[in-house]
């Protein structure tokens, strides 16, 4: 089966808004997109029958010093996957909420990614702690904390000879 | 003369705190704050976290192989459903062409741990609403699959990452495709028995939790909940993976969105999957189980660079895989998005709004709810 | 209102169960099942694959007290079944097939020490607990 209607989702996105992406298979499109552009780009593809939104994930690419934010998109209508990739800054994130576009869908991510990689979502007014009870440190996914170190604190006890193995 | 309500005391301003809570039997590892007036839940905050175990980062610092030992602990009640979506992303990361028998045998496990998954969500239902001899005719009937799973990949509950990247980890033994063909006979006496008319739970589930189709796109539903609303979703049939495309099966939808609706549309995926297991069987080719280079477990192979998304259709509904890859031996970065995360959190507060308190247990396990997707 | 369920659980009443009295009778176990770690030691090379590989660190390589010292030089791997989540990947990396899980699945226990499974016979002088 050829990708035809990939090349031609890719190919308006590219003419409206001056992306760039590709067609990594059937049903997979990849596209990467500026921070301010994301709600502009959004509105527009839920209208083209975008309506679920999968998921939307944060990488930490600590040697380029930033995020980059992916949102996964699926349109039951022409049984594609669009992915919107975009960077923000990793020593201050922010970005604006997609809430407006997909509702409480991309709410709920958000909150998680909020938790756990310390991305400020503006417009989204629920970012309260999720999973995590009284936590104090750093957001904990993030590349540059030493989770080991921290279990070690707390929780090593040297007089178990069957920690050993872990810690030593 | 005084009527009852004249002597009754006025109403006192009267909302309470009610916690349907971790530790109560009929939950799960999961708390709903319900804010009660009277008998009728006035809002609800889900309380989730304490299932945390950081899969996301956990899986940063293993092989893949290691990792297909831990996807299975994703959510135990589908295990094989979560080895496939784990292995599949691998498996396009690492760009290899898998041998027929293993896409089948794949597809083969998936389907069978998909009824057992609906056995528990029928036993479960029962057990919330009252019926309780259900739940414990749906846990024997349960067990039968689970020999079959102690047969073919070694262990009961935990089959050990036998979906693993590459194809499969054994073969199957003698005498296996028999004992299935045995197996689903069993399971199609649960069938009826799941299909007679039990008063306690159509009267309990009847019109109570109704999800219209516009709220389950906006609150992001996926599978059984999405298609007791109207919607005509399912991964297997618009995102096809393995072997799905050469299947011939229904995808059943109903358009009452309450808890019933839900109720017999997992009867109904129960049907098409053991017609999906029959076919595959009949289809099975003889040949090789696992890609020849990922034969011996490797200690030093490299994934090569990139990015992949992998859909896959579990038991709950629409279970997806984020993979990076930056050319180490170990991934990047690995994101789960599990069905439960959208199911417990947006759908369940919007749902309950409104409910009585006695229909809380009908729509909670109408929702098939499992706390290890959705904490991961 | 048709109430067909109670036929079939009349039926039930009546017919065989669906459970056997274990321990008295079992049900066969099949081959393959993985249960507890059997080590063939004539075998073991001492290439520590199964150390490496396992995902929870159970194995360690342990030296051989002085008196097996002589037979036995290298070192050969100590399971710590309480940290072993019984995956097999340590019976399928193993070269020349010496470590494999039997059918033993009677693995509970009070007493801790038990739950470490070296491969020679600790000395009650030499022993480290």
């Amino acid at each position: 089966m050829e990708p035809v209607r990939e090349a031609e989702i890719l190919q308006s996105l590219k003419t409206k808004f001056g992306v760039e992406g590709e067609v990594q298979r059937i049903r997979r499109v990849w596209v990467s997109i500026g921070k301010e552009q994301v709600l502009e780009v959004s509105g527009w593809i839920k209208e083209q029958g975008f309506e679920h939104l999968s998921s939307i994930s944060v990488t930490d690419w600590v040697e380029d010093g930033s995020y980059e934010l992916t949102y996964h998109l699926w349109s039951p209508r022409d049984k594609v996957v669009v992915t919107l990739r975009t960077r923000i800054s990793r020593e201050d994130p922010s970005i604006a909420s997609v809430m407006p576009v997909w509702d409480r869908s991309a709410g709920i991510h958000e909150r998680e990614l909020h938790e756990m990689f310390g991305v400020k979502f503006e417009g989204n007014p629920d970012l309260a702690p999720l999973f995590l009870e009284d936590w104090e440190g750093p957001p904990p996914f993030r590349k540059d904390f030493d989770w080991r170190e921290y279990t070690r604190e707390k929780y090593y006890n040297p007089e178990n000879e069957r920690e050993h193995v872990y810690y030593e | 003369m005084s009527t009852t309500s004249e002597m009754m005391i006025p109403a006192l301003d009267t909302d309470y705190d009610l916690y349907f809570g971790p530790a109560h039997p009929g939950s799960g590892n999961f708390g709903v704050k319900l804010r009660v007036d009277g008998e009728e839940v006035v809002s609800a905050r889900a309380d989730p976290g304490y299932l945390h175990r950081g899969f996301e980062k956990l899986m940063e610092y293993r092989l893949p192989l290691q990792n297909a030992v831990l996807s299975d602990r994703l959510c135990i009640l589908e295990a094989l459903n979560w080895n496939l979506v784990h292995a599949e992303a691998v498996d396009e990361l690492l760009g290899i062409e898998l041998p027929e028998r293993a896409r089948y045998i794949r597809v083969i496990m998936a389907e069978l741990s998909r009824i057992q998954s609906h056995f528990i969500w029928f036993g479960a239902f029962c057990m919330g609403t009252g019926f309780d001899s259900g739940f414990k005719i749906a846990f024997g009937y349960r067990d039968y699959i689970l020999d079959l799973f102690e047969l073919i990949t070694g262990g009961r509950v935990y089959p050990a990452g036998y979906i693993c990247p590459g194809g499969v980890r054994r073969n199957l033994p003698e005498g296996a495709e028999q004992k299935i063909l045995q197996v689903l006979e069993k399971v199609e006496e649960m069938i009826r028995f799941e299909e007679m008319e039990h008063p306690t739970l159509t009267s309990r589930a009847r019109g109570v939790g109704i999800l219209g189709p516009a709220d389950a796109v906006r609150l992001g539903a996926t599978g059984p909940v999405a298609r007791g609303s109207g919607i005509r979703t399912d991964v297997r049939r618009d995102d096809p993976y393995e072997v799905y495309e050469r299947m011939d099966f229904e995808v059943p939808v109903r358009s009452e969105g309450d808890a019933y609706a839900r109720y017999l549309i997992g009867i109904e995926e129960t049907k098409q999957s053991v017609k999906i297991v029959r076919q595959a069987l009949s289809q099975l080719p003889a040949g090789e189980t696992i890609a020849p280079e990922l034969r011996k477990p490797k200690l030093k192979a490299k994934i090569p660079a990139g990015q992949v998304y992998v859909r896959n259709e579990a038991a709950r509904g629409e279970a997806a895989v984020h993979m990076v890859s930056d050319g180490s031996i170990h991934p990047y970065r690995v994101k789960v998005r599990g069905p439960d995360f959208l199911h417990m959190i947006p759908v369940l507060e919007h749902l309950l709004k409104g409910a009585q308190v006695a229909d809380v247990p009908a729509i909670y396990w109408s929702l098939n709810i499992c706390p290890a997707d959705m904490d991961r | 209102m048709k109430i067909t369920v109670i036929g079939q659980l009349l039926k039930n009443l009546v017919s065989k169960p669906m459970t056997v009295k274990f321990p008295h009778e079992a049900i066969p176990i099949p081959e393959g099942y993985r249960g507890e770690h059997v080590l063939d030691i004539e075998k073991c090379t001492s290439c520590t694959l199964c150390a490496m590989i396992c995902p929870n660190r159970a194995i360690e390589m342990v030296e051989a007290p002085p008196e097996y010292k002589a037979t036995y030089p290298k070192k050969y791997p100590k399971i710590d079944l309480g940290k072993c989540c019984f995956c097999g990947l340590c019976q399928d990396i193993c070269p020349q097939g010496g470590l494999t899980l039997s059918k033993n699945f009677f693995l509970s226990t009070f007493d801790v020490s038990t739950t470490i499974k070296a491969p020679f016979p600790l000395q009650s002088a030499q022993s480290a607990e």
